[in-house]
């Protein structure tokens, strides 16, 4: 009666709380074998100022520029670049524009290990990015979702800890008044030179706001 | 010889229990098929008019090693027929009619020798003997009542007394005669279809019949050592031409699970135009498989298979073209600098970048934007003079210049016609 009651009833929360119990019931990697648990940024005075000093592994990050074209992708490159190297793949979910293979290769990516998914609409995107972040060969995932809220953020987090890996999501501006799950939350801002970072989360950290140079336009 | 006997009392279910003797024959078939990654020599008896049920045979005596005993490979042969959500018995015996009387009276002991065999029949009650009912009603008169007051009477007695097809029957559930069993041989090509008694309309129904099937596509591929990369499912209508949905794998494999999954995949990703009254599957072209598909694998190995199955799934929700990878090809053109191929694991060889190039912008715009000619100019030109010999030739001059939210843009002006274009962003 009540495994029918529970096969049956449509619940919101029964996804979250199987997702929840899977994880506790997970017999965690042994500590050799786990992995590090954040991924160098490749800025030194970006690493200095995030928990674990790099990209949070097996978590989300939320990357939210004011505009696109401001060096928020070459942000992530020198990490993608070291877990290219390390055998691992990177997956992009429904990119909003065709990742250059010159500029990637120029950067240390290993184009043989990206794999380049489209979805017809943002549910396929959602439900990509999860499969991909459960899969414990790849070693992040870079996607661009439409709409999100706390739920689906919270999945998503709980898929990047199944699968070790980095969820990297590009969200609009406006997702910053909105708390969310995420273990790391940047704003970026293009400046005359540099890219501006502020840290408006970081779990285990604290707020902080800095300047790097990505290394995106140099013949600027 | 050890002859391991599954009894299958109420068998295809599906197939509306009685009415459809086709139906249940064609599943025992695919069962078979499944039979046959355990051992060459399996054999069938269709449920017949004595309401005895289907049996097969699986012999296991030479094969048993390889899968840690007989023990252990019942055990796995048991949780698989579970799992595949058959009622059976099971019985073991060094003959196939031993088998299926130890099968029949639920004896869960086997048999591995004659004289043990003997000894575990001799308390049964003679009604589980497979004989007719006249010789039986003539056994139970002459005042017999288990099976060993039967069999210390000898063969020649016996025969006079109850006929010679007692007798014979009676040698060969020993083992004094050996039985002539017709064994299964698995096809060239793997086709295997099932009939719904009731229609189904929703795809999910589909996935239980579809696990026998494929079920039965492991076994054949197991038994001769073969893995797919494609296969069909075909989704039989009323008066209908079939659905066919061919689903494919990034490479190799044969494992039933994984099978499954894809398919579960594709048929949530389709809907169904008219009721499914029957479930073809077909699997035509047969590969080699890869090594290590069972075995202990290496971190590397591992992470190819994982890397492997969660491309498949996505490929099955998403469409074939869906997950791709990238690579650089040599044309000075950015439009035209770059390929685009189905992602696969086993692609690994490094692909060229083409020539070398200036620094280019991480992202590039699916079509070049037109722009008003940009205030200021950063760097460049960068002129780009080619094609002439395909009719697509460009003649432009690349410029960094920024867009008003402070984005950093790669335009270029056209030589040709004056306009200016956005051709990529350096995110």
């Amino acid at each position: 009666m009540t495994a029918q009651l529970l096969r049956c009833a449509p619940h919101p929360g029964r996804d979250d709380l199987r997702l929840q119990l899977e994880r506790m019931y997970r017999s965690g990697p042994t500590s050799e074998e786990a992995g590090p648990v954040a991924l160098p940024t490749g800025f030194a005075q970006l690493d200095a100022v995030l928990p674990g000093g790099g990209w949070p592994v097996g978590a989300i990050t939320e990357l939210m520029p004011e505009a696109q074209g401001i060096g928020e992708l070459s942000l992530l490159l020198p990490a993608l670049a070291q877990l290219g190297g390390a055998g691992r793949y990177i997956a992009w979910i429904a990119p909003p524009c065709l990742p250059c293979p010159q500029a990637l290769t120029r950067h240390g990516l290993v184009l043989e290990r990206l794999l380049l998914v489209q979805a017809r609409d943002a549910q396929a995107g959602l439900w990509a990015t999860e499969q991909a972040l459960r899969c414990p060969a790849i070693g992040a995932v870079l996607a661009w979702p439409a709409a999100l809220d706390d739920r689906r953020v919270r999945r998503l987090q709980l898929a990047a800890e199944a699968g070790g890996s980095c969820g990297l999501l590009y969200r609009p501006p406006a997702a910053a008044l909105q708390p969310s799950p995420a273990a790391l939350r940047l704003r970026l801002q293009a400046l005359d030179a540099g890219l501006r970072i502020e840290i408006q989360k970081a779990r285990g950290g604290r707020t902080h706001a800095l300047v790097v140079h990505p290394a995106a336009a140099v013949c600027a | 010889m050890l002859w391991l006997c599954i009894l299958l009392p109420r068998f295809a279910p599906e197939a509306s229990a009685g009415g459809r003797p086709q139906a249940e024959r064609a599943a025992l078939e695919v069962l078979a098929l499944w039979a046959l990654q355990w051992s060459s020599q399996v054999s069938i008896e269709p449920a017949g008019s004595a309401g005895r049920g289907s049996a097969l045979w699986i012999e296991i005596g030479a094969s048993s090693q390889l899968f840690g005993g007989h023990a252990a490979l019942r055990e796995r042969i048991a949780a698989d027929l579970a799992s595949l959500g058959y009622t059976h018995r099971l019985g073991a015996a060094p003959t196939p009619g031993g088998a299926s009387l130890l099968a029949r009276a639920g004896l869960a002991t086997v048999a591995t020798t004659r004289t043990q065999l003997r000894q575990l029949l001799a308390p049964l009650p003679l009604t589980l003997l497979a004989l007719p009912e006249e010789p039986l009603a003539a056994l139970q008169d002459a005042g017999l009542q288990c099976i060993g007051e039967l069999l210390v009477l000898g063969a020649a007695a016996i025969a006079q007394r109850f006929g010679p097809g007692a007798s014979l029957y009676l040698q060969r559930l020993c083992g004094e005669v050996r039985e002539p069993l017709r064994m299964v041989r698995a096809p060239q090509r793997f086709t295997s279809r099932c009939e719904f008694a009731d229609p189904v309309t929703d795809t999910t129904a589909l996935l239980f019949p579809l696990q026998r099937l494929l079920a039965g596509l492991q076994g054949f591929l197991r038994s001769r050592d073969r893995a797919v990369q494609r296969y069909t499912l075909c989704l039989e209508h009323h008066r209908r031409a079939a659905t066919r949905l061919e689903i494919g794998l990034a490479r190799p494999g044969r494992d039933a699970a994984q099978l499954l999954a894809l398919a579960r995949e594709r048929l949530a990703a389709s809907t169904l135009g008219a009721a499914v009254h029957g479930l073809g599957l077909e699997a035509h072209e047969l590969l080699q498989p890869l090594v290590l598909q069972n075995d202990l694998f290496s971190r590397a190995a591992q992470h190819s298979e994982q890397l492997q199955q969660v491309i498949d799934r996505l490929a099955a929700r998403l469409g074939e073209s869906a997950v791709q990878t990238l690579r650089g090809a040599a044309d000075h053109r950015p439009e035209r600098a770059w390929r685009m191929s189905a992602a696969s694991v086993t692609a690994s060889a490094a692909a060229p970048v083409g020539p070398a190039v200036p620094v280019r912008p991480c992202w590039l715009l699916p079509q070049p934007l037109h722009i008003d000619r940009p205030q200021e100019l950063f760097a460049g030109p960068e002129r780009i003079e080619s094609g002439w010999w395909d009719g697509a030739d460009v003649a432009r001059d690349y410029y960094l210049a920024r867009g008003a939210d402070g984005a950093q843009l790669w335009v270029f002006h056209d030589l040709r016609n004056g306009a200016w274009c956005v051709h990529g962003l350096w995110a």
